[in-house]
């Protein structure tokens, strides 16, 4: 009798503690979850509720006209050019992004004399504004620039580098790509760095190459670094913005532009609110997408020690 | 053994070439930001170029503060910058140390809700956001780009960093904590926030970083140009007729990024560290 009653009193304390627990994880949880609802959650609602009305900002009346601004996305005939252009960068940036991060990371992973001198230079371009980065290369760019200059040293005339097509993307990738790389290549580089010497040893007295030991031991140990460093170039390829606006403006016609410059554009130099979330939906909802699906297929790729 | 020892040099020199040739790339810009910020207007469009300023130019440097408040858009800078970083550390840690150390019931999804919100770009969401400011009234403020920075882009990346780190943190210490009679509250502040201290310095810089370089949001909300931030400023050195005022707005540029290599070199560890954290321990 005694004995349960005890044992009651102290199941009661403790759910009694079991609760205070969870009312102090909620108020430490409180400011994020508060701000990410009267922010986030209502951003993305308004959106999606503003994609599928006409709104007319002057006279300031919305009309509901359901997935009308959808079905414009698929006649109009920029967006033939626009999108393209935006896969374009996300397939270019995170693919070779994430190849050249690796072998940069690989490059000064070394032990050589000055080698952190070179991890500090290859850094520097990520720290500087994405604006100046880009107005710098605007400036190296432009008609008889140092680009041309550097080529015309040797007996190569420029091509006209802005004029729209498939040089003026490559160009703004290798800007985006120049400005990034450092990032990536630092947290692969922490990632190598944290590779076991005892496998890497173990490779070598089995015999292994150093190629064997790096497709058979390194890459799988880095290969949690690699997943995070190919999602951040995936997201952020889709992000491709200060270029597109700083050095063509999306240009000529929308030859140059991408996705997140069209709901700039759209949205706020032409006044259409609806057609503009409407794109900005899309945008969200592919990189949704694109991540979910990176997200699924890391069990194939990714090497868990835990498993 | 002479063969290897000659492979070896080989490899070596190899290895050095491709570093230079790294080296250049990344810093040819930037010299060549700060070599045409000294130049006069006629040297700048010389073809060929000049690679060392034949006169130099200081005035390109004076003109910046005269032609537009840069001083005072660089002070807009920092201190949103400050308080971005100041509203993460306020947002990110408690919700962190909850997520590790707590747990409260439902955590496992409140954490996948933040992850998700890691992944939305800012043009999908500045058109609600703009309107939402306008509502406000907060249009030509600095408030949307410290309280919309924060809450939605800085906060849950540091939240996600902080929490790893406390996950890091043996248990060990909750329960010598709670013997002495320590709450819960003071348990959390007192013990293991002090032993995040590198995270800490890591999610501030992180802030920092991406407030600083905010384009979009302060094109958008901000009008007047003593309000501005540096990087829409930077884009404001141009005159109307004759396009960009390049030796002017080169040296903008360049003034631009002396803070950040500063703090850089200044917190080159927590930088790198704060990096990588996320990424290794998973």
């Amino acid at each position: 009798m005694t004995a349960s009653t005890g044992a009651s009193s102290v199941r009661g304390r403790a759910s009694g503690r079991e609760k205070g627990r969870n009312l102090f994880g909620y108020t430490l949880l409180a400011p994020q979850m508060i701000g990410f609802t009267a922010v986030g959650v209502v951003a993305i609602v308004w959106v999606i509720w503003l994609s599928v009305h006409d709104v007319n900002v002057l006279a300031g009346t919305q009309e509901f006209i359901g997935l009308e601004n959808y079905s414009r996305i698929l006649t109009d005939p920029s967006m033939i050019t626009v999108l393209p252009n935006t896969f374009f960068f996300v397939c270019v940036l995170s693919i070779a992004g994430t190849i050249i991060a690796l072998l940069l990371a690989l490059l000064l992973d070394q032990a050589l004399r000055g080698i952190n001198i070179f991890r500090s230079i290859i850094f520097i371009p990520a720290l500087v504004t994405m604006v100046a980065w880009a107005l710098v290369w605007s400036f190296i760019v432009q008609p008889d620039g140092l680009l041309d200059a550097l080529l015309g040293a040797v007996g190569i005339d420029g091509p006209p580098w802005l004029r729209g097509g498939w040089l003026t993307l490559v160009v703004f990738a290798l800007i985006q790509l120049t400005k990034n790389v450092g990032i990536n290549v630092m947290i692969l580089l922490g990632a190598l760095q944290a590779v076991p010497h005892e496998l890497v040893e173990a490779g070598r007295i089995d015999g292994a190459g150093p190629p064997r030991i790096l497709r058979s031991v390194v890459i799988p140990q880095i290969s949690p670094a690699i997943l995070m460093v190919f999602m951040l170039t995936v997201v952020g390829s889709f992000k491709v913005f200060e270029v597109v606006m700083l050095l063509t403006e999306g240009g000529p016609g929308v030859q140059s532009s991408v996705l997140a410059f069209e709901v700039y554009k759209q949205g706020f130099l032409l006044n259409d609110i609806g057609y503009a979330s409407a794109l900005a939906v899309l945008l969200f909802v592919l990189i949704l997408l694109l991540t979910a699906a990176i997200w699924q297929a890391r069990k194939r790729v990714v090497f868990h020690e835990n498993d | 053994m002479r063969t290897t020892s000659r492979r070896r040099l080989l490899g070596r020199t190899l290895n050095y070439l491709f570093l230079c040739l790294v080296a250049f790339v990344a810093l040819t810009p930037i010299l060549w930001m700060i070599s045409a910020s000294l130049k006069s207007p006629s040297e700048i469009l010389r073809y060929p170029p000049t690679i060392i300023p034949e006169e130099i130019r200081w005035e390109n440097y004076t003109d910046v503060f005269a032609l537009q408040p840069f001083a005072q858009q660089f002070l807009n800078s920092v201190v949103i910058m400050a308080l971005v970083a100041v509203l993460t550390l306020v947002m990110s840690v408690p919700a962190g140390y909850a997520l590790a150390r707590i747990k409260p019931l439902a955590s496992g999804a409140i954490f996948l809700a933040l992850l998700s919100v890691m992944f939305i770009p800012p043009e999908a969401t500045i058109i609600p956001l703009f309107q939402y400011a306008a509502a406000l009234g907060w249009v030509d403020t600095h408030y949307p780009l410290v309280v919309f920075t924060a809450v939605l882009v800085t906060a849950p990346i540091a939240t996600f960093v902080m929490r790893q780190a406390f996950l890091t943190l043996p248990a060990e210490f909750e329960d010598a904590a709670a013997l002495d009679g320590s709450g819960r509250l003071r348990t959390m502040l007192q013990i293991f926030v002090p032993l995040v201290r590198p995270s800490l310095a890591s999610v501030v810089v992180l802030a920092c970083w991406y407030s600083w370089n905010q384009f979009l949001e302060p094109l958008i909300y901000l009008r007047s140009p003593e309000k501005l931030t540096v990087p829409v400023a930077l884009t404001h050195y141009e005159d109307p007729l004759a396009g960009p005022l390049w030796g002017v707005q080169m040296a903008a540029t360049t003034l631009s990024i002396i803070p950040v290599l500063l703090v850089f070199f200044l917190a080159q560890r927590h930088v790198v560290s704060g990096l990588t954290a996320g990424g290794l321990k998973s």
